[in-house]
């Protein structure tokens, strides 16, 4: 006995973004908690030691939040003036901050008061960082100098002057205690060594410098200033590498994620851009509310921080790989669940004999009814899951085999003015999609053919008839637009292409 | 840097003139200083000062009510002398060079400039309520006490250890309140600090005494308010020095701005305040003091003034003063360069909506405001319609969306003839496609993608620069696939291929550029032909629907004209009925009272006629559809 075959579900590719790893990645994180800061975030840095506490600064305030807490776990707030850039030492004990009015202060993480008060600048400093020996500070000033400073004796090393502009940001390398990179509004970044005094390597940005990133090896140098983030081979001398423009305002600040393998740019047009390192393409995209000043990444991208002009900090921390997935597991376990698969995940053993047992086969609903030959019931089954799920494949899967059978008409035949009305509903729901047009068009020109003379008797049908012309003269204009561009196009083609005997049209070649 | 943006910003000067409030003195972006005359709403004097821009106005405020007799130049003109007596005159404007510019409003000129003793911009100036003496606050952490009869200064001394930002003289011209982050409170007689209040962090920027009372009976207080901070502070002075705190705060829902306040004489006066905020709204308190009060206090009544389109936008007051009377509030709002005025009764009872009537502007006049950076479109001088008057209204930050919104595109688009003449042409929005194109914003893109004027979309494309034309098609291109909005996208692509033909026919992967494109619109159009075909076919069918609706409508109403007629033609419609199944265009022909509308259902019965050639009926029939029409 030939068995009968299910109606196949044609399925149709999904529209919109393409899903990629990254996006899972990216778009695994909670809603985000939203904190008012007392103005804008200007810098926000993790603590390299567990917990991974944060440093925020805003304003005249820098206040330090555990990597859960949404209250500040300590607040240093002994500033004259507007504070910046507080950053912690590699060992998470001292955190340094420089200040509108010129002087750069260190604070013992767990104390209130300055340990250290470094005066010297006479200009706001922006730029505050820890060498690698732990022992020094670099700091860079509105004054046009760097400078390096000796913690234990808060004394003066050297000044270097050799920007003409504003030095606003700056990084130290961590392999090499005399080596540190600065950033300023004079649209170059500067590579000193300590050791020799002055510059190294100077690379021209184009744009005043807001933000600099040395990758982990520290081969590569990022830096963003303009509507640019440009990446530069330290190793070969500061040979730009890339070029990425894909701000419309200024980008503010950058970031690496956990593994190194991602980029992330924050700017004043409300974006956060994560660029893959291998190929500098960006492969997702943050949207926040307001212009963003600040952007810091936790340890293994366990949370996202973002400081906004608007003087909210906004923290998303990533979901729980395992709760999400015991509650889904939950959900899906209901108590018959154990009788159901009993014995059924035994494993045989060696020596045991298989008796196999034929699975039985489940039919859909529709397709049971298709089974029967009863189009007419099948049809309306399939309808229904379109009312139920909206999903119109399965209608359409049904449709399509009953006009292969040549029962559609039979089908569509004899209705009351519920069962037209339901079926016109699904017509105009998806007539214009250009998947389902086809066979939809047929099955239109059926249901005026059978119902014709019955037209008039029911406001509820002229009317949904009445929308359903509509319908079709609105795709009309709009095919007879499409039907010109095509036109257009041909023409384009047919001009582009090199000259031959044979005059072929464009869609020859395309195909 | 845009750092700075939430720190500090810009507060321009705006001050009525006291008593009468005749006058509202104001220094806009462009660093004139203008006087408007409340009552006649309109410019009474405008004043360049020779520096106004490198040393823009920091602060104004308004002399003293004089009469005549002070001053050695006024002494010649007695004949004015009872007029001006009660009117306010001189002005003193502080500015970030660090000189203080004294200017008369009855001369209409600058009566004296006093410099010579700040080394920073000044950063407040208060006049001495009797003597015609001037305190001035600086950058320089100094208070200089100028003489005006001399215009030299009279002492100078160091105040804080930071800026001096406020000043406040006291009504009884004793004590002096000064402040950068801790008010001091200075003996005028000696100099000397007679109290220090400390408690704001920030730089304070509001100082007023509240009470008229003498600091030695407990009842003298004053308030204080502070950058980015959303409460005003009062503090009591009191005879055994224990005023650590403040004794009240009022709520406010941003910075404070503006300030007016009536004074109590008495423990049973209340004293009345009206606060303007940074945000643009006014906030109404009415308290009496006496003593603390724990809990912060908040607003008797708010005021937002919006515009009155279908979608209201907030317009930002700037300053607002009480009247003499408890009910009358004098307002100014809108832009800075052509302020708004208007006296508002009984706001305090009020709740409702209400319209007040259209102050006079020219309607014409479009104001720019320099310096402000963007798309900054033209500012309408808020006087198109009447302005409502709304209570608590939310007011947030106008997003790029929300500023083209407000472009009137339709308005320039048909005049666009004299674009050279406009500075700011809104047109198009070729930057902000750009943009979203490069930073695929998506709210940006759909904004612009919304338009549905050929004109716009003409121009916009035009100007689009070409390295952005490949990321538009490739964008309508996303759109036709995901289908929605498609038919908005064809306008768009329909401007690209007209106005970069040459562009893209010189691309050399033309064809793997717009292959996808045109593979869409191919599988698109595949069914153009049946559909047609389809649309003839209800078009035929709902015809005859919409003349039988129609049909029976006429039935209804000339039922009782009907049944005068013959059998003859009942007999015939009825057997029709019954061969055509056609029922009731027959009925109506045939009566004479709907002549005007049965003219195409004559139409339908030729049809019907000639359907059926052999039918006995059909003469008659025929014949009688001509003689009912």
């Amino acid at each position: 006995m030939a068995s009968f075959k299910p109606t196949k579900i044609q399925v149709y590719p999904k529209l919109g973004e393409k899903v990629t790893q990254d996006t899972l990645y990216w778009k695994n994180y909670k809603a985000p908690v939203q904190i008012k800061e007392f103005g804008a975030v200007t810098s926000i840095d993790f603590s390299p030691v567990t917990p991974h506490n944060f440093a925020v600064t805003a304003f005249t305030r820098i206040h330090i939040y555990g990597p859960f807490s949404q209250e500040p776990v300590k607040s240093f707030t002994r500033f004259k003036d507007t504070a910046y850039c507080g950053r912690f030492r590699s060992d998470g004990q001292l955190l340094v901050a420089g200040c509108e009015d010129s002087v750069v202060r260190l604070f013992d993480v767990s104390g209130k008061v300055a340990l250290r008060l470094f005066k010297g600048h006479t200009k706001a400093v922006h730029l505050t960082d820890f060498t690698s020996d732990r022992y020094q500070i670099l700091t860079g000033s509105d004054d046009y100098t760097c400078r390096l400073w000796d913690i234990p004796n808060a004394t003066e090393l050297t000044t270097y002057r050799e920007h003409t502009d504003y030095i606003r940001c700056g990084v130290t390398s961590k392999l090499n205690r005399d080596l540190f990179i600065t950033g300023s509004y004079d649209h170059t970044v500067k590579l000193f060594d300590a050791r020799v005094e002055k510059s190294v390597i100077t690379m021209d940005h184009g744009q005043p410098v807001e933000s600099v990133l040395l990758y982990p090896s520290e081969g590569l140098l990022v830096s963003a200033g303009g509507r640019h983030v440009k990446v530069w081979d330290l190793l070969k001398g500061g040979q730009p590498l890339v070029s990425l423009k894909n701000h419309h305002k200024t980008v503010t600040s950058l970031a690496l994620s956990s593994n190194g393998q991602r980029l992330l740019s924050a700017s004043l047009d409300r974006h956060v851009k994560v660029y893959s390192t291998t190929n500098y393409k960006v492969v997702h995209n943050f949207d926040y509310a307001a212009s963003i000043l600040s952007l810091a990444l936790a340890p293994d991208d366990e949370s996202i921080v973002v400081g906004m002009t608007n003087s909210i900090l906004s923290i998303k921390h990533r979901k729980n790989q395992e709760d999400s997935k015991e509650i889904a597991g939950q959900q899906r376990r209901r108590p018959s669940y154990r009788v159901f698969v009993k014995g059924k995940n035994y494993v045989p053993k060696q020596d045991d004999y298989l008796v196999s047992k034929p699975v039985k086969e489940h039919l859909a609903k529709y397709d049971k009814q298709l089974r029967r030959f009863n189009v007419s019931k099948a049809l309306d089954t399939a309808l229904e899951t379109w009312i139920r799920f909206r999903k119109p494949e399965i209608t359409m899967a049904v449709i399509k085999e009953l006009d292969r059978r040549g029962t559609l008409k039979n089908a569509l035949a004899g209705r009351d003015e519920r069962g037209l009305s339901q079926l016109l509903n699904f017509l105009i729901g998806n007539f214009v999609d250009a998947r389902f047009t086809p066979v939809l068009v047929t099955a239109a020109e059926m249901i005026l053919d059978i119902y014709q003379s019955i037209i008039g008797q029911s406001p509820l049908v002229d009317r949904q008839l009445l929308r359903l012309q509509d319908l079709v003269e609105k795709e009309l204009d709009y095919q007879k637009e499409l039907l010109e561009v095509l036109g257009m196009l041909d023409t384009m083609f047919a001009s582009s292409l090199p000259r031959k005997e044979v005059p072929c049209s464009g869609i020859g070649k395309l195909e | 840097m845009a750092a700075d943006g939430g720190s500090s910003s810009l507060q321009l000067p705006c001050v009525f003139s006291p008593k009468s409030r005749q006058f509202l003195a104001l220094c806009a972006q462009d660093g004139r200083l203008r006087i408007w005359n409340t009552d006649s709403k309109t410019l009474h004097q405008e004043y360049v000062p020779s520096a106004h821009l490198s040393a823009t106005c920091t602060c104004i405020a308004w002399g003293p009510c004089r009469t005549v007799k002070e001053g050695p130049q006024r002494k010649k003109r007695k004949s004015e002398a009872v007029q001006v007596e009660e009117k306010a005159d001189l002005l003193a404007m502080g500015t970030a060079a660090g000189t203080v510019l004294i200017y008369s409003t009855a001369k209409g000129a600058l009566h004296c400039t006093l410099d010579g003793a700040h080394s920073g911009g000044v950063n407040c100036v208060q006049w001495h309520p009797e003597e015609s003496l001037l305190y001035s606050g600086s950058d320089d952490t100094n208070i200089v006490e100028w003489d005006l009869q001399t215009g030299k200064t009279r002492s100078k001394w160091k105040a804080d250890r930071a800026a001096v930002t406020s000043l406040c003289v006291s009504p009884d011209g004793k004590l002096l309140l000064s402040a950068g982050h801790i008010i001091k409170m200075w003996d005028l007689d000696t100099k000397e600090v007679y109290r220090k209040f400390t408690g704001h962090s920030t730089a304070v920027t509001t100082l007023r005494f509240a009470t008229t009372r003498p600091p030695d009976s407990n009842g003298l207080y004053f308030l204080s308010g502070a950058a980015h901070d959303r409460l005003l502070s009062v503090w009591q002075v009191r005879e055994d020095g224990k005023d650590k705190n403040s004794v009240v705060s009022f709520t406010l829902t941003d910075e404070p701005q503006h300030i007016d306040l009536v004074t109590s004489n008495s423990k049973e006066e209340a004293v009345r305040l009206a606060v303007v905020c940074k945000d643009g709204q006014l906030h109404l308190f009415e308290h009496f003091l006496n003593g603390p009060c724990k809990k912060p206090l908040s607003p008797s009544c708010t005021v937002q003034m919006s515009d009155t389109k279908e979608s209201p936008m907030p317009i930002p007051l700037l300053a607002a003063v009480l009247g003499a009377d408890t009910r009358t509030v004098m307002l100014a709002y809108g832009s800075h360069l052509q302020p708004v005025m208007e006296k508002v009764v009984s706001l305090l009872k009020e709740t409702e909506i209400h319209d007040v009537k259209t102050p006079i502007v020219n309607a014409k006049s479009k104001v720019l405001v320099p310096g402000l950076p963007g798309h900054q479109a033209p500012l309408k001088g808020t006087s198109q319609g009447s302005e409502k008057r709304k209570k608590d209204t939310d007011t947030k930050e106008m997003s790029i969306a929300e500023r083209l919104g407000e472009i009137d595109l339709s308005t320039i688009s048909e005049k666009g003839a004299s674009k050279g003449t406009a500075s700011l042409q809104t047109d198009n929005f070729a930057v902000l496609l750009v943009q979203g194109l490069e930073s695929n914003d998506a709210s940006i893109l759909n904004k612009v993608f919304q338009t549905r004027k050929d004109m716009v979309i003409k121009k916009t494309v035009a100007r689009l620069p070409l390295s952005a034309v490949l990321p538009l098609v490739e964008e309508v291109t996303y759109t036709f696939v995901l289908s929605y909005r498609a038919s908005l996208m064809v306008r768009w692509l329909k401007a690209v291929l007209m106005h970069h033909t040459s562009y893209l026919a010189s691309l050399p992967d033309l064809v793997t550029q717009l292959g996808v494109l045109y593979h869409v619109i191919e599988s698109r159009v595949k069914m153009f032909h049946k559909l047609t075909k389809l649309h003839g076919k209800l078009y035929l069918l709902m015809t005859q629907v919409s003349a039988n609706i129609c049909s029976a409508e006429c039935e209804a109403s000339f039922k009782s004209v009907f049944e005068d007629y013959s059998l003859t033609s009942q007999e015939l419609s009825l057997s029709h009925k019954e061969r055509m199944s056609l029922s009731s265009p027959h009925f109506c022909s045939y009566t004479p009272g709907s002549c005007e509308k049965s003219l195409h259902v004559v139409s339908k019965h030729l049809m019907t006629a000639l359907r059926a050639p052999g039918d006995r009926f059909c003469k008659t029939e025929l014949d009688f559809v001509l003689f009912s029409v």
